[in-house]
């Protein structure tokens, strides 16, 4: 049992929770109007700014391996936290799914030093991806796009590297789901036949086609 | 009017980030929280710079402009007061380490996650005295309670949350 004096130190954690700074001096601009700033450059407030803003800017193009791809992480991290459970597969999605991009850039450049931390992190993150698909239990067509993108994906840079980056399989989640949800439904004729030839195509291990036909049935 | 603005704004300076939180954990919406702290403090000055009605206490007057205005969000938008978190990034530091940056937001969340299963007395009891460490007498005034019913409000608001984070 915590304290009351636990409870409070808890409580002031809160205090992180802070508006971004650029936010705060645009609103106050709207509000007051511009004030006469004539180096701006030159107040350490603006020049501390300025150089979270490169630094931003830098990680966000930087690749595994790189200085600055902690900071893009750290920043990718801070939004899941406070992401609603029912957003995070496709934020999770999302996130496999450049991941993927950024292994597939270093395969294109043949980087060898930086293919092992990106294969690692895509592997991370395909797991992570599943992970949620599977505590959810729910799809819907946006997440039925994003997984059927990110096995597109997946199934390109496997096929560059030709080697297999992960048995984890975010679309093999989604096609199972989408299947038992269409298997409750009332369909016209024509949507049971493109169920059966799905249920066909997961059978076969083909996600892609399955996602992509009971994508067909969802419009 | 220069006068004022400069008035204004430090008050919009020390004011800002506790108006922010503070509609943020109600709200959880980082966009939803922007657009109402700044509609916050356009009423505010609005009347300030009017002077057709006196600010007797700009920070109760901005607490309370922000209670309407999350109301009216709520009304508007035909919702629940308690509802899953939405938030953008307002709190990533980066001169935290990764792992130290996990635990500290995970920590954020089970706490935030607990207060905003309170009444909206406790929280905003909770919120002003702990968080914005209002005195006691203005927490009061706020919640429109005597300070000894404050100080009650305030112990079984702590008992609530500390059986919710159990919970959480």
């Amino acid at each position: 049992m915590m304290t009351e004096k636990e409870v409070i130190e808890k409580i002031r954690l809160l205090r992180q929770i802070k508006p971004e700074k650029k936010w705060v001096f645009l609103t106050k601009e709207r509000i007051l109007g511009k004030e006469p700033i004539f180096f701006p450059f030159l107040k350490p407030a603006f020049a501390g700014l300025l150089f979270i803003l490169i630094l931003f800017g830098l990680s966000f193009t930087s690749l595994p391996g790189e200085p600055f791809y902690l900071i893009k992480k750290l920043v990718e991290r801070g939004q899941t936290v406070f992401v609603p459970e029912e957003e995070r597969p496709k934020l999770e999605l999302d996130l496999a799914n450049k991941r993927l991009e950024e292994l597939s850039k270093i395969a294109e450049k043949n980087d060898v030093k930086k293919l092992a931390p990106a294969i690692n992190e895509a592997k991370e993150s395909v797991a992570q991806a599943t992970k949620n698909l599977v505590k959810s239990k729910k799809v819907d067509k946006e997440i039925a796009k994003k997984a059927l993108e990110l096995e597109k994906k997946k199934k390109e840079v496997e096929a560059s590297l030709q080697t297999k980056i992960t048995e984890e399989n975010p679309a093999m989640v989604v096609a199972k789901y989408l299947i038992e949800d269409f298997e409750k439904r009332t369909l016209t004729k024509d949507q049971k036949q493109i169920l059966e030839k799905a249920k066909g195509c997961f059978e076969n291990g083909d996600f892609a086609k399955v996602l992509e036909l009971l994508l067909t049935i969802g419009q | 009017m220069d006068k004022l603005k400069k008035e204004f704004s430090k008050i919009y300076d020390k004011y800002v980030e506790k108006i922010f939180r503070f509609v943020f954990l109600k709200v959880n919406s980082k966009e939803t929280a922007e657009d109402l702290t700044s509609e916050t403090f356009l009423r505010t000055w609005e009347v300030f710079k009017n002077g057709n009605q006196k600010i007797e206490n700009v920070s109760a007057f901005l607490y309370q402009t922000a209670r309407n205005l999350i109301t009216d969000y709520y009304r508007e938008k035909g919702k629940a007061q308690i509802i899953s978190p939405d938030l953008g990034r307002p709190i990533a530091d980066p001169r935290q380490n990764l792992e130290k940056q996990a635990i500290l937001n995970s920590e954020m969340e089970r706490i935030r996650k607990a207060l905003s299963q309170l009444d909206e007395d406790y929280q905003n009891a909770i919120i002003w005295y702990y968080l914005d460490e209002l005195p006691i007498q203005e927490v009061a005034n706020l919640l429109d309670r005597t300070v000894p019913a404050t100080r009650v409000l305030i112990s079984r608001a702590i008992k609530a949350l500390r059986e919710k984070l159990e919970k959480v």
